[in-house]
């Protein structure tokens, strides 16, 4: 059920990372979530509700773009905050540029499917905003929060123009009406002013750390990354947090 | 003529109406202006699925419909007009001066000695001719000098799709101004080419500043013929020419090792079967139509010699050049030798219509030509007469 | 340090190939051999990464047969080895499996089969569970991660203890999840190969390792399989949850146990409904079976893709129907559960909510309506070649041959990534008919060719990939010889198994441990055959074309062209682009006759886009490999491309 605090709406926000300002630096989210206290005047970056069990979490794009790294660090972070954590992916013929998902369930104690039943979601991490709407018309829900990457990678289909891509305000306007909360971002830019567009996976989940909805944050990841990272690819992966974490304002009611 | 209102895509049309069914000639007006025709070989080929509607390939084709009047008008004067052969402002007897020229020519070397003129005095700035490529097949060749010309002069039996050349050369911003060596088929293509150009390809098409047509009678299929060659032990590289003497009944292949000769109707299976639907044999859209001089009173002396047809201003400005520069000899043909070009174009006429008809399945539907053309309409006439008389 | 060798007692995130491999390890693996296969690559792949430190061989074999062949090598010394593929991989592997099974093996040998159920990477969803029942060997199904590694480990001291193979099958929703795996001991102690043969001949430690006399040998290998099945009973991978007197019993094995608990607690169904999951699926454990389904009438088999455990619990049932009584069974054979595809959370509540009639819960109808909404605004992401894959221009080249010559010719497809020209018919811009399994492509044009006496004129093609040639081809090729089938024969020649991963094969000199090793060369082999064999690189779009033109044309011989040019995903191409590629958008005709998009049309390379405001071709400079390949098919020139120095 929805509630909603007096003379509040909902809408999205588009962020550029470099020197361009935030279109609106308000946003609030739903409150009222089943099982999380009411968050009014809460600084979502600093709450500590406790999680849903299990929290449902995709992570989508379009193949190539990194998702299985992103899922990795995620869980990774996850593991070593003591949580179980499954993760249900594809991989093979869906990286030739087709749709991937990565669905990962986080839960305290039990061990779940790999698979999220639908309209199950909690958080909708997309590289790509079309495969954000794709994911969301099988796993939404009215309580879902979607962190969107806002580049489009256009499908074979549209470029030879047998297929039509909808506009930036239809999926604004698609992303408003199926989710309480969303954030979209240009983790690309972000990404390719670092030198590599591949990072633009790390650029989200910094954006997603900042969001406060799930437990980690950047000590967490960086703890992550050093195990398996030469200590230049550290830094530049920082960075790419860095990078998120600044696209994302503050919740203030 | 008709005008379809429902919209087509055009590639579909040009398959449909002209290459399964039969009719194309291998021209090569559909190809160069874009990358889904090519000529391989002497076959036409759709190497991928266009879907425009108005394309231009369907529109310069000499095998789609045509207004044949709107094409006399822009062309001609009405009155010089004659039925059987065309637009006629004179007839003549021709043949080059140079007689190097003549013996390396098919007859009298006219077309040659008029292209080379025209490049010489700056007519023009490049000639596209028919040459043989590597496999031995034609193809358009562009030429800017004399020794170039000469090499590539003697008739060809086989098709040369010229028109892609010259479609080709036409794209390039170095082209200047261009004349074209055409068969019959290919002065059509270029004639509806000047016809529907849109404003933005009126300069491709206003650089074609000279057609010199050729008399046609058929084409040989390159398979076909390249068959009947090697079945009977004849190298392709060593024919030097090929012609079919008037009063015999044969087809004679020159080579490096001597001559062969084939009956007629030998060399009548290897034919293209467009060939049977073809309404011109004097290349009637040309400013100058050339042939054999066959009809003349004495065989072997008009063997050498040319017979001309003079169809524009342009045309006969040039003739006139050609005899004050003195690289061409003329004289006034005998009628005798009229009548009988008149008759013999006439006879083909008929026999394209009897053919359009037995492929279409009625007289109301004559494939690529108009029925209420003038021209169309007598020949009809008389050949449905000639039917009820039977 | 790879986290395969991660110290006992830590907790590590596994994906489910890497727990089998974990578990492996922790047996004392000495051996391990497959072919790349997905989803069951990462085994082999992993191992080689630790082969060095766990002193193990790990070889990437020519094709599954060979590779079960190597493994069998070293059980039969003594070894404890592993045979990884994917769920077709069995049926390659089957003739030798077969007598394999019969002979029986010494050291403990496990074929690790990866089924693909619902066909995600693969153009077949087949099943390995039945070659388990056929070969009468047993079968293991782990359930979750933790029992992946653990039920590897047991699996090698099965194989052992009756002296056969064992058959541990797993799914993608397995191989390629992750989960919690908490590690356990390596083994310190590295065994010696032995291999005895002098003994009598039914002396399976010591005689000679062969399948006769064959009736004898076969009432052994019953034997064998009884012997499990008897310690299957006690096997602690075999389980029960749920409550005492259940109103439902699910039956379950393998991902399918996490579908249906994930269904019960969507229900809260946790009082009424209780699970029996089996690990242990083949031979079924009767006693255990007859404890758990006495315990209700109404029984759910939750299993994927074909009712292999189905159709064994009501055999045994109606062996024991005096004992069991009546029971109503439900599963894939009634229709509860789909027969095809793979199965997942909701179509097991779905089935769940029909037996037991409880509503299944759904979003609300508002919040649906929306989606439907949305969803026709969604256009489909069709799979493609990926930018600069040479696959694009080896296609676009037979295309344009097969379209000059004329007579409808066509290509009969194989397995790789250049399978897309089959599946998607513009990414092969429809050249390519057929396609079945690994090599059947030649086979198939081998016998095409053939039926020119019965009236069809058709330039026959054939298509592999380098991989594939090693695999499964050369047999076919050689019968094309040999009985004249004229076909033109294509290797796409890019470097490696790009589809599965990019692993090597016997074309390169690399091998799996990283070894430098001698390559064999595809143009020998062809040569040897008797084919006239022609090589050109397929970016080379005049040069190839002028080849394939010939050979397409000609008669009376194997053309074979190899086209050579490297994966685009490869290390050494990756990132790197050779040309910089740009449109110049003045020169561009776009929609216009001339030209009507021909690049992002007809030739479709994911990073060529149609700029719809300005109408010209625009490149996606972050999508682009910079092959320059579109440079040679504009018509206009307006693709420039300038070397990239560096």
């Amino acid at each position: 059920m929805k509630h909603r605090v007096s003379n509040t709406k909902l809408h999205s926000k588009i962020y550029r990372g470099g020197s361009e300002s935030p279109i609106s630096k308000t946003e609030c989210i739903e409150i009222g979530k089943p099982n999380c206290p009411a968050l009014a005047g809460q600084n979502v970056a600093t709450r500590h509700a406790p999680y849903k069990d299990p929290m449902n979490v995709i992570i989508t794009g379009v193949g190539g773009q990194g998702n299985v790294m992103a899922s990795r660090v995620l869980a990774g972070m996850l593991v070593s905050a003591g949580y179980v954590v499954t993760i249900g992916e594809t991989f093979g013929m869906s990286q030739r540029g087709g749709s991937v998902m990565s669905h990962l369930r986080i839960s305290p104690a039990s061990v779940l499917s790999p698979q999220i039943p639908r309209g199950s979601a909690d958080i909708l991490v997309a590289l790509e905003p079309l495969e954000a709407l794709r994911v969301l018309t099988v796993y939404g829900n009215p309580q879902i929060t979607v962190l969107s990457n806002s580049r489009s990678v256009y499908p074979i289909g549209v470029i030879t123009g047998e297929l039509s891509y909808p506009s930036p305000d239809e999926m604004n306007t698609a992303f408003e009406k199926l989710s309480a909360v969303h954030w979209m971002i240009d983790a690309t830019s972000a990404a390719v002013a670092l030198g590599n567009p591949v990072l633009s996976n790390i650029v989200m989940i910094g954006a997603l750390a900042k969001t406060g909805q799930l437990p980690i944050d950047r000590r967490a990841f960086a703890r992550e990354i050093n195990k398996n990272m030469s200590a230049d690819k550290c830094t530049l992966n920082l960075k790419a947090f860095d990078a998120g974490m600044g696209m994302i304002e503050n919740i203030v009611d | 003529m008709t005008t379809s209102i429902k919209m087509v895509i055009s590639q579909k049309i040009l398959k449909k109406e002209v290459l399964e069914a039969g009719l194309c000639t291998g021209c090569g007006a559909c190809v160069g202006l874009c990358p889904y025709q090519v000529i391989y070989h002497d076959r036409t080929i759709q190497l991928h699925a266009c879907d425009l509607e108005n394309g231009k390939c369907y529109d310069f084709c000499p095998r789609t419909s045509t207004d044949q009047n709107e094409l006399r008008n822009m062309l001609f004067d009405a009155g010089n007009v004659t039925p059987e052969t065309g637009a006629m402002k004179g007839y003549y007897f021709s043949r080059a001066t140079d007689r190097q020229l003549r013996e390396d020519a098919q007859h009298g070397g006219t077309v040659t000695a008029l292209m080379e003129l025209a490049l010489f005095e700056g007519l023009i700035d490049s000639a596209i001719t028919s040459a043989r490529d590597q496999e031995f097949g034609q193809i358009g060749v562009v030429v800017k000098d004399k020794a170039e010309l000469r090499k590539n002069a003697g008739s060809k039996f086989t098709v040369s799709p010229t028109v892609a050349t010259f479609n080709q050369l036409a794209a390039t911003k170095e082209a200047g101004r261009i004349g074209v060596v055409a068969t019959p088929c290919q002065a059509l293509a270029l004639a509806k080419m000047k016809l529907k150009a849109v404003k933005e390809d009126r300069g491709k098409i206003d650089q074609l500043k000279l057609v010199i047509g050729l008399y046609c009678g058929w084409a040989f299929a390159a398979e076909e013929f390249k068959e009947l060659m090697g079945q009977n032990d004849i190298e392709l590289e060593s024919i030097v020419g090929m012609d079919i003497p008037a009063g015999k009944n044969s087809l004679e292949i020159y080579t490096g090792n001597g001559t062969k000769s084939f009956p007629l109707s030998d060399a009548q299976a290897c034919i293209r079967s467009a060939c049977d639907y073809c309404f011109d044999s004097t290349a009637e859209y040309a400013d100058i139509s050339v042939g054999a001089a066959r009809f003349g009173e004495n065989g072997e002396e008009m063997r050498h010699w040319n017979q001309m047809i003079v169809r524009t201003g342009k045309g006969s400005d040039l003739i006139e050049l050609a005899i004050k520069r003195g690289v061409l000899e003329v004289r006034e043909a005998p009628a005798e030798s009229l009548r009988q070009l008149k008759n013999a174009a006439g006879e083909k006429k008929k026999a394209a219509l009897q053919n359009i008809i037995r492929k279409s399945g009625s007289a109301k539907n004559l494939l690529y030509l108009d029925r209420h053309d003038p021209v169309v309409r007598r020949f009809l006439a008389k050949q449905l007469s000639n039917k009820e008389n039977r | 340090m790879s986290k395969l060798l991660s110290p006992a007692g830590t907790q590590v995130l596994f994906m489910g190939n890497e727990a089998i491999a974990r578990g492996a390890l922790e047996a004392g693996l000495n051996v391990a051999a497959g072919y790349p296969g997905t989803p069951s690559s990462e085994i082999i792949e992993s191992l080689a990464g630790v082969a060095r430190e766990r002193k193990l061989y790990v070889e990437w074999s020519t094709n599954e047969k060979v590779a079960l062949e190597v493994a069998a090598a070293a059980s039969f010394a003594g070894l404890r080895s592993m045979c990884v593929m994917k769920q077709n991989g069995v049926n390659v592997a089957s003739d030798f499996l077969l007598h394999l099974t019969a002979s029986g093996t010494r050291g403990g040998l496990i074929l690790v089969t990866c089924e693909d159920p619902g066909a995600l990477s693969s153009v077949n969803e087949g099943e390995s569970r039945y070659f388990a029942r056929m070969l009468e060997i047993p079968l293991l199904e782990p359930s979750s991660f933790q029992e992946a590694k653990d039920l590897t480990k047991w699996a090698f001291e099965l194989s052992e203890t009756i002296g056969n193979v064992v058959m541990l099958r797993s799914v993608t929703r397995m191989s390629h999840a992750s989960g919690n795996v908490i590690c356990g001991k390596l083994t310190t102690k590295f065994r010696r190969a032995k291999f005895d043969y002098d003994g009598p001949v039914m002396d399976s430690r010591t005689g000679p390792v062969i399948t006769t006399p064959v009736v004898a040998k076969h009432a052994l290998q019953q034997g064998k399989l009884k012997m499990a099945g008897e310690l299957f009973e006690d096997c602690p991978f075999n389980s029960y949850s749920g409550p005492k007197h259940p109103e439902l019993l699910i039956v379950t094995s393998s991902a399918c146990f996490l579908y249906s608990q994930e269904a019960i607690r969507m229900h809260n169904l946790q009082k009424r409904v209780g699970i029996l999951k089996l690990s242990c699926t083949w031979p079924l454990p009767q006693k255990l079976l007859k404890k758990y389904l006495c315990l209700t009438d109404k029984i759910m088999i939750v299993e994927e893709v074909l009712p292999f455990l189905e159709e064994n619990v009501k055999v045994l049932a109606a062996g024991m129907l005096k004992e069991l009584g009546i029971k109503t069974f439900y599963g894939k054979m009634d229709k509860t559960l789909p027969a095809v595809g793979e199965l997942n959370p909701d179509l097991v509540a779905a089935a769940m909510a029909k037996i037991m009639k409880v509503r299944y819960k759904s979003l609300p109808a508002a919040y649906t309506q929306k989606l439907q909404k949305v969803a026709v605004l969604i256009p489909v992401r069709e799979l493609t070649f990926c930018p600069g894959c040479p696959h694009r221009a080896s296609y676009w080249n037979i295309h344009n041959a097969l379209q000059l010559d004329g007579r409808e010719g066509f290509v009969c497809g194989d397995i790789g990534c250049y399978a897309m020209a089959a599946l998607f018919p513009a990414t092969g811009y429809h050249t390519t008919p057929t396609l079945h399994s690994m090599g059947s492509g030649t086979g198939l044009a081998s016998g095409f060719a053939k039926l020119d006496v019965f009236g069809m004129d058709k330039p026959v093609l054939a298509i592999c990939g380098d991989s594939t040639f090693y695999h499964a081809v050369i047999p076919a090729l050689i019968n094309a010889q040999h009985n004249r089938a004229d076909i033109t024969f294509i290797v796409l020649d890019n470097s490696g198994t790009a589809m599965t991963g990019f692993q090597p094969h016997p074309g390169l000199t690399v091998s799996a441990m990283g070894e430098s090793v001698p390559s064999v060369d595809i143009a020998g082999i062809c040569k040897a055959i008797g084919a006239n064999v022609a090589i050109s690189d397929p970016f080379d779009l005049e040069g190839t074309c002028k080849i394939l033109n010939s050979f397409v044309a000609g008669k009376g011989s194997l053309n074979i062209l190899i086209m050579r040019q490297i994966c685009a995903l490869s290390p050494e191409k990756k990132g790197k682009k050779t040309f910089d590629v740009k449109v110049d958008q003045a020169l561009c005709l776009g929609e216009l006759c001339g030209c009507n998009r021909l690049c992002t049309r007809i030739f479709r390379c994911p990073a060529l886009t149609w700029d719809r405001t300005k109408k010209k071709a625009l490149i996606d400079e972050v999508i682009c490999a910079g092959c320059g390949v579109c440079y040679s098919i504009c018509p206009q020139k307006a693709i420039t491309k300038t070397e990239v120095i560096n």
